[in-house]
């Protein structure tokens, strides 16, 4: 027997036991908050104002209430409307009926609709040329972020929580508009306005802050019709009407929407905007001291340097006349050296000069003749005698040799040739 | 850069190129002296721009925001 036995006096009551399933059901998160889609049958609207039905396909049906007020429902919803609804799984203990319990419905056929004029603004857009703008640079440093965004949402809270997290009180000012239902683009466009006027530099000086410098239009994720505020026209002329930078933050990772085509930056999700336009305070801070550090270091070198260059400047100036003097005296050395050496040249080639000169002298000397056997004739007084002329029969002349002279007497004359 | 006071990413930019050129080296003391003051300049510049961001946190609703931007009007 099982402990379950021990302790109940007899069989489960079924009302406890149908409030048991129930819970089950009603705390299964995978039953709450699904969107479902299928055919609308069994439509029936009470003068209670709740509405009953059931939504089904081939596969399967299940009954489906929509309690008073809880959802506008569309009037074109009808036996046989394919819809699109988001409800959450409850048990309805007195009749036992496990049933859908609807916080919205669509006709599927708005929401075909709502995607063909998104398609037709895109096109309209994209001829003429908003797509093709030059984006607005996001400030590297933002000194005053708008965020429009639902007042009291949790996209706002998670922008809030990140801001301080990366930069403690960054100033911003939050514009809160209704991001869903049919007010809320003409609410968006309103805030969008505002911050127009606050990123005027008067406007802003007369508040005494500094002008708006980048918007955030954020909202979290929800169902395509929760977003459709952003995919129409005057939300989009908005955005491309801001003055500064504008980031879209809207849905999740997926949704892609009209906000997002004509804003200066999409984000993906609202927190994804803070991490890409909101920089990390310390993060900077540490980039800067370290610039610092870094200019200081570079230029106490580069003094250092120049102080060096000085340094070497000086000692080269003291020494200057010395090394300009010991190059003039080696010049003067170098000079005298090469006087020297002209000098020399010059005279040993004079002496060649004599030396063959004498050898010449030599070779000519009347001595060499008389050791020829020739032999030179002088008058008494020394003169020597190359001619008959002017001498006389008897006349004493001295016969040189080359080894001695003799004295002795002319005889006969005869002219040359006659012998 | 222009004569008008850089903005904070002009000012960063510059910085990295005085840094760069100081690490670099080869030039003059007079040189030196003027980058190693604009640098100088810039960085207190770049610090005071931090600083601006910092405030205080509006959190307003459209109709009120409307009323008193109107009324600052007047």
């Amino acid at each position: 027997m099982s402990s379950r036995s021990d302790v109940t006096t007899g069989p489960l009551p079924i009302g406890q036991f149908v409030q048991m399933v129930r819970r089950t059901v009603i705390q299964d998160p995978l039953f709450r908050n699904q969107a479902l889609k299928g055919e609308v049958t069994q439509w029936k609207q009470y003068a209670s104002g709740h509405t009953y039905f059931s939504l089904r396909d081939n596969d399967g049906q299940m009954n489906a209430v929509i309690w008073k007020g809880k959802c506008i429902v569309d009037s074109s919803i009808k036996e046989g409307s394919e819809v699109v609804v988001l409800a959450s799984l409850d048990l309805y203990a007195k009749r036992g009926n496990i049933q859908l319990v609807v916080d919205k419905i669509e006709p599927v056929s708005v929401l075909g609709e709502l995607e063909k004029k998104k398609r037709e603004l895109i096109e309209q857009l994209k001829r003429e040329g908003e797509f093709d703008r030059a984006r607005r640079p996001i400030p590297p440093v933002p000194k005053h972020i708008a965020l429009v965004t639902g007042a009291g949402s949790a996209a706002l809270s998670d922008m809030q929580r990140l801001i301080e997290n990366r930069w403690p009180g960054l100033r911003r000012t939050v514009i809160g508009v209704l991001v869903q239902g049919p007010k809320a683009a003409e609410e968006i466009v309103r805030g969008l306005a505002i911050t127009r006027k606050l990123s005027d530099p008067k406007q802003a000086e007369k508040r005494g802050e500094p002008p708006v410098d980048l918007v955030i239009l954020g909202r979290g994720g929800g169902s395509p019709e929760d977003l459709w505020a952003f995919n129409l026209e005057p939300v989009a002329r908005a955005i491309l009407a801001s003055p500064i930078p504008l980031v879209s933050a809207v849905g999740h990772e997926s949704d892609i929407l009209v906000s997002d085509l004509v804003a200066d930056l999409r984000a993906s999700t609202p927190s994804d905007a803070i991490e890409r336009v909101v920089p990390a305070r310390n993060e900077i801070e540490l980039f800067l001291d370290e610039m610092n550090e870094r200019l200081t270091i570079a230029s106490r070198r580069q003094m250092a340097d120049c102080r060096q260059v000085l340094a070497v400047l000086q000692s080269r100036l003291l020494v200057a006349p010395i090394i300009g003097l010991n190059r003039a005296k080696g010049e003067v050395i170098k000079l005298s050296a090469r006087l020297k050496m002209a000098a020399h040249q010059s005279l040993a080639r004079q002496s060649t000069r004599l030396a063959q000169l004498e050898a010449s002298l030599i070779a000519i000397h009347p001595q060499r003749v008389l050791e020829r056997g020739y032999s030179m004739t002088q008058s008494a007084d020394g003169t020597v005698l190359s001619s008959i002329i002017g001498l006389k029969s008897g006349q004493d002349v001295i016969l040189n040799f080359a080894d001695g002279s003799a004295g002795a007497q002319i005889k006969k004359i005869n002219s040359e040739g006659k012998k | 850069m222009s004569n008008d006071k850089p903005t904070y990413s002009e000012a960063v930019q510059r910085l990295e190129t005085i840094v760069s050129t100081l690490e670099r080296g080869g030039m003059g003391l007079d040189e030196t002296l003027k980058l190693y003051e604009e640098g100088a300049e810039l960085l207190t510049l770049c610090k005071h721009e931090l600083a601006a961001a910092e405030g205080k946190l509006n959190e307003l609703q459209l109709d009120e925001i409307e009323t008193e931007l109107e009324s600052e009007k007047q």
